[in-house]
């Protein structure tokens, strides 16, 4: 069994940016990634991205997965293994991976979980039938695969994953009938939201899905009103024709492989939901094991990238290697994650944080 | 609304109304659930229900989502035949 | 208003527009109305024209006087919420940002859609730019009524039967 002094779990924005720091810093890296291509998400996003320059600001979500990639080609120390899915982690840090037909272990010093998040789903009737699809999983059948599953849609959630996802489908050639949105306000940047308007697609707050309409696959949905206490209002059902119904009520954090090893973690609405609890430098509480980027809290691809840069640093001091420039980076990355989230969007992600530091401190 | 239709758990097809009536029935943890129903035991590994039982148990035990557990995580996160763990060690280097 | 409904109201549209005598030649019309955490608009303006302070969030301020309409912020801008206007005339012309699958061709005419997607008259397209800095965001130079100079948003093609 080989060993490295890090298994970086992951190889989204997050990982991507922890393996090149630790390689930089000297560190035998495995990174590993179950998908065929690196880049996580962002291999999916053909919008311009938001931020700073430092962000990628400007540059196309699968662009920013070449360029992150292109930072770790010259590296020797650095061993990466895609199509590679890690099915657990063990005390002793052994982690067992799955590559094709192989089942294979290796054995690491410190463990950084960068896997990021998974979408929820929305309870309501016939919540089950054939072309109701996340908005995640719209967005590889179209932007990956370049499937179409029908022609026309209705989006439920207008955060930013709902409009950007809705505007990328109107490019494929669907036509978005309604964007529908439980509470009385759009809940991504209301510039997605304008890009889709002058589109002529509707924005419906303050409504929801009472049930998915179809025999073999769905062929409507019946949309209702919501009151202040989002509680039906009656006699306000109204039925859109649709072929494709898209989910978008939000992404969980995948926890799973630190809950595998009992890290601590608590419940964070903020954040997403279950969360690895961390302390200043992104260590759960069982130490060597490090997690980051979606997974500890649901944010966006700008702040994955960034607190990537940061475990990553604080696991080659863990390990007694820090980087040569760890003095200059670690103030660097954490200034600008302060003005990502210094804004009202970023409000919510600091108040989970804050949750996430005082259950550390508590348990 | 129909709860027999509202489909919580896809990998198990559990609906609202079986969940309902189990947790009726005194089943009231997530692991208790996950052992009567299958819930969170299939090809997702709860990635869809689990916040959506986590909800109903947090509604129906009138608590803070915080304070429902979750489900017990163990390895392996997905399915590996027998097969594929005993050639396991050839494939060590 | 905006928050609810993704359209700005006309007062905010008219708050990001400059009056007829400065919209003689091209300038940059930026409709940001949100606190949001990104600048790439002021770092590639050419000139300096685009002002995003105290901090990242804050909205970005063209400056008239600077903007020389050179349309290199219109690409940029990951929400397409830039474009150039100028009044010629009793018509006006503006450089919008598209991404959608409908190509143009100059001399074309289309239908002017207000930022409610409704179709409100209609326009010719004078030109149309890919350039390789634009990274597949064209911009199309449309030409309307002057009348509709704090209505028209984007066009969308004519198609008969």
């Amino acid at each position: 069994m080989r060993t490295y002094d890090v298994c970086i779990i992951g190889g989204g924005p997050s990982g991507l940016c922890a393996a090149q720091r630790c390689a930089e810093a000297g560190l035998n890296t495995l990174l590993l990634d179950r998908s065929p291509s690196l880049g996580g998400q962002l291999i999916k996003q053909t919008h311009k991205f938001f931020g700073s320059k430092e962000h990628y600001a400007k540059v196309r979500g699968i662009d920013i997965a070449k360029l992150l990639q292109e930072k770790l080609t010259s590296f020797e120390n650095i061993t990466i293994l895609t199509e590679t899915t890690v099915v657990g982690i063990y005390e002793d840090f052994v982690v067992s991976t799955l590559h094709h037909n192989q089942y294979k272990k290796i054995q690491a010093k410190a463990i950084l979980c960068a896997v990021g998040a998974s979408e929820k789903f929305l309870a309501f009737e016939n919540n089950d039938l054939p072309q109701i699809i996340g908005a995640g999983a719209l967005q590889t059948l179209v932007n990956q695969t370049h499937v179409v599953p029908g022609e026309t849609m209705v989006m439920i959630g207008s955060g930013n994953i709902g409009l950007i996802v809705s505007y990328q489908m109107m490019q494929a050639g669907m036509k978005v009938n309604a964007i529908i949105e439980a509470n009385d306000c759009i809940g991504g940047y209301k510039v997605h939201a304008s890009k889709l308007r002058r589109l002529g697609v509707p924005i419906h707050t303050k409504s929801t899905i009472k049930k998915a309409i179809g025999t073999d696959k769905l062929e409507a949905v019946e949309i209702i009103q919501l009151d202040e206490h989002y509680q039906e209002i009656p006699n306000t059902s109204r039925i859109i024709p649709t072929d494709v119904l898209c989910i978008s009520v939000g992404l969980s954090p995948l926890h799973q492989l630190t809950s595998m090893l009992n890290a601590k973690s608590a419940y964070i609405q903020e954040l997403g939901g279950w969360v690895p609890l961390l302390d200043d430098t992104y260590q759960c509480s069982v130490p060597g094991l490090f997690a980051c980027g979606d997974m500890v809290g649901i944010e966006e691809a700008s702040s994955a990238m960034m607190e990537g840069h940061l475990a990553a640093l604080h696991v080659c001091a863990y390990l007694n290697q820090s980087h040569p420039q760890a003095a200059e980076l670690i103030p660097y990355y954490e200034n600008q994650l302060y003005e990502l989230r210094n804004g009202v969007h970023g409000a919510k992600t600091l108040k989970g944080i804050l949750k996430r530091k005082e259950a550390m401190n508590a348990q | 609304m129909d709860k027999s239709k509202v489909i919580l758990c896809r990998c198990e097809d559990i609906s609202l109304d079986e969940l309902s009536q189990k947790m009726e029935e005194g089943y009231t943890t997530f692991e208790d659930l996950k052992r009567i129903l299958r819930v969170g035991m299939g090809p997702c590994q709860a990635n869809t229900c689990a916040h959506l039982i986590q909800k109903e148990l947090a509604q129906f035990l009138n608590k803070d989502m915080s304070e429902v557990s979750v489900h017990k995580v163990r390895p392996l996160t997905l399915g590996v035949t027998l097969n594929q763990l005993a050639n396991g060690d050839q494939n060590e280097d | 208003m905006l928050n609810k409904t993704g359209v700005p109201t006309l007062e905010q549209v008219q708050s990001v527009f400059f009056n007829e005598v400065t919209l003689s030649s091209f300038k940059a019309v930026i409709e940001c109305y949100e606190d949001i955490p990104c600048n790439p608009c002021a770092l590639s303006c050419p000139v300096k024209a685009i002002t995003i302070a105290p901090t990242l969030h804050s909205q970005p301020v063209v400056d008239p006087d600077v903007c020389t309409g050179c349309s290199i912020c219109v690409s940029v801008c990951p929400g397409l919420a830039i474009m150039l206007a100028k009044v010629q005339g009793d018509t006006a012309i503006f450089k919008i940002p598209y991404e959608m699958n409908e190509t143009f061709s100059p001399q074309q005419k289309v239908y002017a859609l207000n930022r409610s997607g409704e179709i409100i008259g209609e326009g010719v397209v004078l030109s149309v730019s890919n350039k390789k800095h634009q990274n597949k965001t064209s911009i199309i130079e449309v030409q309307v009524d002057k009348a509709l100079l704090h209505d028209f948003i984007t066009i969308r093609g004519i198609h008969h039967g």
